[in-house]
């Protein structure tokens, strides 16, 4: 089953295209990689899904559903940084905070159900014993796996997350990536995770969607990152190579993209 | 023997310092200070605009009902154009500079009604809206004040933690399943509200700075949210009732006190970091 379905797919900004035209489709249990230069649409894209823009033309379905019925089954994770953390929460506060919104208004507590599932989730990303830690003094990569936890507590199907490795240092980016392999190998979720960083991802991801606004190249990583193809989308000095078996796209600021072929 | 009029003074001052205190690290958390600003200028108007009307219906009790109406149209304006894509700052500045000429109109709207009607007490009235008139409230104002007060109080206190997880996320909270829109617009309603209700004992001069600085030196002080509302609380009050009767011995205006008070601790505050 198709877990999302576009066709046609065109979204503007006032008269101006965010995304023109996007054909493509993500199976149940996939991890799709949405890559694509600043400004591509990649962000659109994904708020586009999760029906935080209600106006595009074409086709969009989720699980068979327009976006807007089918928010119940999806998770958005935010780019970190665009939370305010000058709101001292804790880490379960801010985890509660994924199961607590569906079908009632007032929250002068939290429920003891959803306290204790808060916990439970903490501890799956790892983060047992940090519940009442406040969300703002924990590091880049806890902080994401927080908000990881807070989007498994609606016990979604489909998970977008925007950006997840952007600020974190390498071991952060390998704690995260651990994460997500984990919900996908545990939970079978499908995921579409928009990158600039898909050096580590690349361990997780089924398919590569790579667009400009337009659909530039969909596939499995080793048919869409060809050394012509990462040119065109990162400029000149980007290569795409293989080294003992390993796939690594090469870009200008010399991040190194890899794919291992055994996985 | 206390006189009465103190005694509503202090009663005022606690209902103030309770919904202020509460209300002044969400307004902080929130990043609502600008919004708040213009909230309370289009008190101003509302005032105005309620005193031509009183005027006219000889009916002075319409200045508080008027004035809260049109704080209310003001801020659903401002959420309705936040809504069709303007930042809040954006939002805030078209409503304010729009409300701001209101406010000159109807001033000479007043002055010309008040040229017809010259034995009535309008000029005190217009300046206790400014500077606050503690000590001239009357038993009427004063129960305006706690009925409306305890309502806002009861929506403060029931939607407080959605209001911190609007402040946190807003666009988490729309994506788990809540209504972003909805919390906003009644906390947007309720600054509106609370200021109001309050204006006339705090003053429109000061009541930015009353409704901003508690919350700023809580969070100054603390990053767990019972002691934020505990400080911002016992500070307020407590300049509040310090304020009333350094006044009542000094014959200065205690919003005036008050506000000095609270400015001097952020000061102190900030140069301490």
């Amino acid at each position: 089953m198709n877990a999302v379905e576009a066709e046609n797919l065109t979204v503007l900004y006032g008269e101006q295209p965010a995304l023109e035209g996007l054909t493509f489709n993500v199976e149940e249990g996939e991890t799709m990689l949405l890559l694509g230069p600043n400004g591509a649409g990649k962000t659109t894209l994904l708020r586009t899904i999760a029906a935080f823009h209600g106006e595009y033309s074409g086709k969009l379905l989720v699980f068979g559903e327009p976006p807007y019925k089918a928010r119940d089954i999806i998770s958005y994770v935010p780019q970190s940084h665009s939370l305010n953390e000058r709101v001292p929460l804790t880490a379960i506060e801010v985890v509660a905070m994924g199961s607590i919104y569906r079908g009632s208004f007032l929250h002068f507590r939290i429920p003891t159900s959803a306290m204790n599932k808060a916990k439970e989730v903490l501890g799956f990303v790892g983060l047992a014993g940090r519940e009442n830690r406040l969300f703002r003094e924990l590091s880049g990569g806890q902080k994401q796996r927080v908000l990881l936890a807070r989007a498994l507590m609606s016990d979604p199907r489909l998970l977008l997350l925007d950006e997840p490795l952007s600020a974190l240092d390498p071991s952060a980016r390998v704690e995260v990536t651990a994460v997500l392999s984990k919900i996908k190998r545990e939970r079978g979720l499908t995921m579409i995770i928009t990158t600039h960083d898909i050096n580590p991802l690349l361990e997780i991801g089924d398919r590569v969607m790579l667009i400009n606004k337009r659909l530039i190249e969909f596939g499995k990583p080793e048919e869409v990152l060809r050394d012509d193809v990462v040119k065109s989308v990162y400029g000149p000095l980007a290569r795409a190579v293989k080294v003992e078996g390993k796939l690594f796209c090469i870009t200008g600021d010399a991040h190194i993209y890899h794919r291992r072929e055994d996985m | 023997m206390i006189p009465e009029y103190i005694i509503r003074a202090i009663l005022a001052s606690i209902t103030v310092s309770v919904l202020l205190g509460l209300l002044s690290p969400i307004i902080n958390m929130k990043g609502l200070a600008f919004l708040t600003h213009a909230t309370f200028h289009s008190l101003l108007f509302g005032a105005v605009l309620g005193m031509v009307f009183g005027l006219i219906l000889e009916n002075l009790s319409l200045v508080m009902v008027v004035a809260l109406i049109v704080t209310i149209i003001v801020v659903v304006l401002i959420a309705e154009l936040e809504k069709k894509g303007f930042s809040s700052d954006s939002a805030v500045g078209i409503v304010a500079s729009f409300v701001a000429g209101l406010t000159v109109l109807s001033f000479g709207v007043l002055y010309k009604v008040m040229a017809t009607r010259p034995y009535f007490p309008l000029s005190e009235d217009i300046v206790s809206y400014l500077t606050g008139e503690i000590f001239l409230i009357t038993l009427n104002d004063l129960l305006t004040l706690v009925i409306g007060g305890m309502v806002a109080f009861f929506i403060m206190l029931l939607l407080y933690r959605d209001f911190l997880y609007l402040s946190f996320d807003p666009e988490g909270l729309e994506s788990y399943g809540g209504n972003s829109r909805a919390y906003l617009m009644i906390l947007y309603v309720l600054v509106g509200g609370v200021g109001a209700l309050i204006v006339k004992t705090v003053g429109l001069i000061t009541l930015q700075v009353v409704a901003v600085l508690p919350g700023a030196i809580a969070l100054m002080m603390s990053s767990d949210i019972r002691k934020i509302l505990g400080v911002s609380l016992f500070l307020t009050l407590g300049v509040e009732l310090s304020s009333v009767v350094l006044a009542y011995f000094t014959s200065i205006p205690p919003s005036g006190l008050a506000t000095i008070m609270l400015g001097v601790i952020y000061g102190a505050l900030l140069f301490r970091r």
